[in-house]
């Protein structure tokens, strides 16, 4: 069941590399002879923009071929963070070296080119183009958003993006380089809203059981009606639950991590009340029809060579029982687990067992309080930390606290994994 | 990164703001000053008017029914003459809307033609 698992130079380049193709490809076609210096910046850095917006767009679609192939969503998603802010930046660029341009020629040309009552409508289109990502970068970095007024105004991004595809074609016609770019966008940004937001290419799947666990927790178990996705542990699928008898789904796609993987397709989520919707998943009830879409993620990815440090905060256990459940520890493995208190500690008797059946396991359970734990205390109890691999999952606060002590104790940074729940 | 976003965002706008201030100190004049020139000459010419004048130093062209003797800008052309020459004496409203690639020329160019205008093309002949 479970695929090849992706090269460190695919994890590290592929991504990268394909946002690069747009790019160039446009300005290699574009790329002027003849102008005037600032003319000719203003055109390169306009192709530039343009092929970055398309990269940037093309690394969300998220769907599960195209992630595998770009190294997981993780790096897709970090190189459309990068490509689109890049691609921001190159066109504000932009309408100010043709407006230097013009300068240079007459001072008082420069701002007939910028000022929108001089102008038609190609660039007023270029305009609405540059309003709206300026607007959707905004929302993007305005941190307090809830999610999902964050994702609605972030999809003014998309929309810029073809406002400002529609500005070239209307300055210069259907060259093919830009039917490439359009038809590209095109069909990115359709299967991002048809097949994965509106889930029109997932797998219908039914609750089968749930069972509550410590803390504001479920674990469901989920059988397919047709055909099985291919999980291997670590990974992490998109869900929406539909309605029950006595149930009412919220509908929406959210990604949680596999926690165990059984015969028949059969998979199990934990999931923990974290916000609105995970909040109402807590009543579930079996038979709700679920549809889900991946599997995506390279967490924990490929047979371990080493022995493996993991260090789980809260929820961020379910990658760990996924592949604790699947089979014994072909390495040493000792994992750390933090919680607020015992009350809350999903897993923990099944975990216990496990050590008392396998021998290259080793758990250290904490319970933390509310505040940061006492890391320096924890790593002095682990054996030869620097032969680890490092894998970490919890929250973000957690991880940034523990970087910099794993690598003062001599962890090189390429052996530290890491999983985030939460994609902005 | 949202330290980025906010810095090229607010240079941006000084830097358009500084434009739209600039455009306040400075006299109004040029490109409004060639349209009456254009207005002034309105004969019509013919394509075979217009190919009498094939050489460098007296290179006419149609454009977009349009009569124009840009002799005195050849020199100042900002591509290689090749690339221009050819059509001295011609119907080259083709050459001017793609120069290389599809790319018009700029609004600026227009203006900057409409002050060779010397009158209209006669198709009827
Ligand atoms: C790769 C990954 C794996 C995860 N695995 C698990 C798991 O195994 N168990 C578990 O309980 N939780 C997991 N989560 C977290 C879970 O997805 C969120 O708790 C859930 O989406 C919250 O939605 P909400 O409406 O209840 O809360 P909200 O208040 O809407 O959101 C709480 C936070 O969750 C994030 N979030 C919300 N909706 C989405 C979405 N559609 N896509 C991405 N992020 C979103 C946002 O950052 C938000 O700040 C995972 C998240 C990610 C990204
Ligand atoms: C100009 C640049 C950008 C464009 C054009 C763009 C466009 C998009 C689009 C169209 C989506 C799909 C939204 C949906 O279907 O709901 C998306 C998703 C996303 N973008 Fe951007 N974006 C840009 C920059 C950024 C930046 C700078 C960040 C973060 C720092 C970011 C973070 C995200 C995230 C986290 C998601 C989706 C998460 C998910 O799958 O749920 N984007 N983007
Ligand atoms: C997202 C925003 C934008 C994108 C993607 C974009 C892209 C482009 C591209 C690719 C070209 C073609 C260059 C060439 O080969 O001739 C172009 C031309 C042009 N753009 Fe934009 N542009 C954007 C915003 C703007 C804005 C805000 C303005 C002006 C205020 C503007 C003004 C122009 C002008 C005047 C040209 C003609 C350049 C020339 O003389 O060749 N654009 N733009």
């Amino acid at each position: 069941m479970t695929s090849r698992p992706t090269s460190a130079l695919v994890r590290r380049f592929a991504a990268p590399l394909a946002a690069l193709v747009p790019p160039v490809a446009a300005v290699w076609w574009a790329f002027p002879e003849n102008l005037p210096l600032w003319r000719s910046i203003a055109i390169v850095a306009a192709w530039a923009g343009s092929g970055l917006l398309v990269s940037s767009i093309v690394l969300m679609m998220r769907e599960t071929h195209v992630a595998r192939l770009l190294g997981g969503l993780e790096s897709m998603y970090r190189w459309h963070h990068r490509s689109g802010m890049l691609a921001y930046l190159l066109l504000l660029c932009h309408p100010l070296a043709l407006a230097l341009d013009d300068w240079l020629e007459a001072p008082q040309l420069a701002w007939m080119l910028l000022a929108p009552w001089t102008q038609s409508w190609p660039l007023w289109l270029g305009w609405a183009a540059l309003l709206l990502l300026m607007f959707g970068l905004t929302t993007t970095f305005a941190a307090r958003l809830p999610y999902r007024r964050w994702r609605f105004f972030h999809l003014a991004l998309g929309l810029g993006v073809l406002l400002g595809l529609a500005h070239v074609y209307a300055l210069l016609g259907g060259a093919n380089i830009l039917l490439f770019l359009i038809v590209t966008t095109a069909l990115a940004l359709g299967w991002r809203l048809i097949a994965s937001d509106v889930g029109a290419a997932a797998h219908p799947y039914h609750v089968v059981r749930v069972a509550h666990q410590p803390g504001e927790m479920i674990e469901v178990l989920l059988a397919p009606y047709a055909s099985a996705l291919a999980v291997s542990p670590g990974q992490f699928v998109l869900a929406a639950f539909g309605d029950g008898p006595h149930y009412r789904g919220c509908g929406e796609y959210h990604p949680f991590t596999v926690s165990g993987i059984e015969a028949d397709g059969v998979l199990r989520l934990g999931i923990k009340a974290l916000g609105p919707c995970s909040q109402r998943i807590q009543n579930l009830e079996a038979g709700v029809l679920v549809h889900l879409q991946g599997p995506f993620g390279i967490f924990l990815d490929g047979t371990p060579s080493r022995p493996q440090l993991w260090v789980a905060g809260g929820i961020g256990i379910t990658p760990f029982m996924a592949a604790l459940r699947a089979h014994r520890r072909v390495q040493p493995t000792t994992l750390i687990y933090l919680f607020r208190s015992a009350a809350d500690a999903a897993f923990l008797d099944e975990l216990s067992a496990l050590v008392r059946t396998d021998p290259q396991f080793e758990l250290l359970a904490e319970a933390s309080g509310r505040g940061l734990p006492d890391f320096p205390g924890l790593l002095a109890r682990i054996s030869q930390i620097t032969e680890r691999d490092v894998n970490i999952c919890g929250p973000m606060p957690m991880v940034d606290a523990l970087m910099p002590q794993l690598r003062q104790l001599g962890v090189a940074a390429d052996a530290i994994h890491f999983e985030r729940f939460d994609f902005r | 990164m949202r330290k980025l976003f906010i810095f090229s965002t607010v240079t941006f706008w000084l830097v358009v703001a500084g434009f739209w201030l600039a455009n306040f100190f400075l006299p109004l004049e040029p490109p409004s000053a060639v349209s009456t020139i254009a207005e002034t000459a309105d004969r019509n010419f013919t394509l075979s008017d217009v190919a009498l004048h094939g050489r460098e130093d007296d290179c006419w062209m149609a454009i977009e029914v349009q009569v124009y003797d840009i002799t005195a800008y050849l020199p100042d052309h900002p591509s290689e003459p090749e690339l221009v020459l050819p059509w001295c004496g011609k119907e080259a409203t083709q050459a001017w809307q793609t120069k290389g690639k599809g790319r018009p020329h700029s609004p600026r160019a227009d203006q900057l033609l409409a002050k060779y205008r010397i009158g209209k093309l006669d198709e009827a002949r």
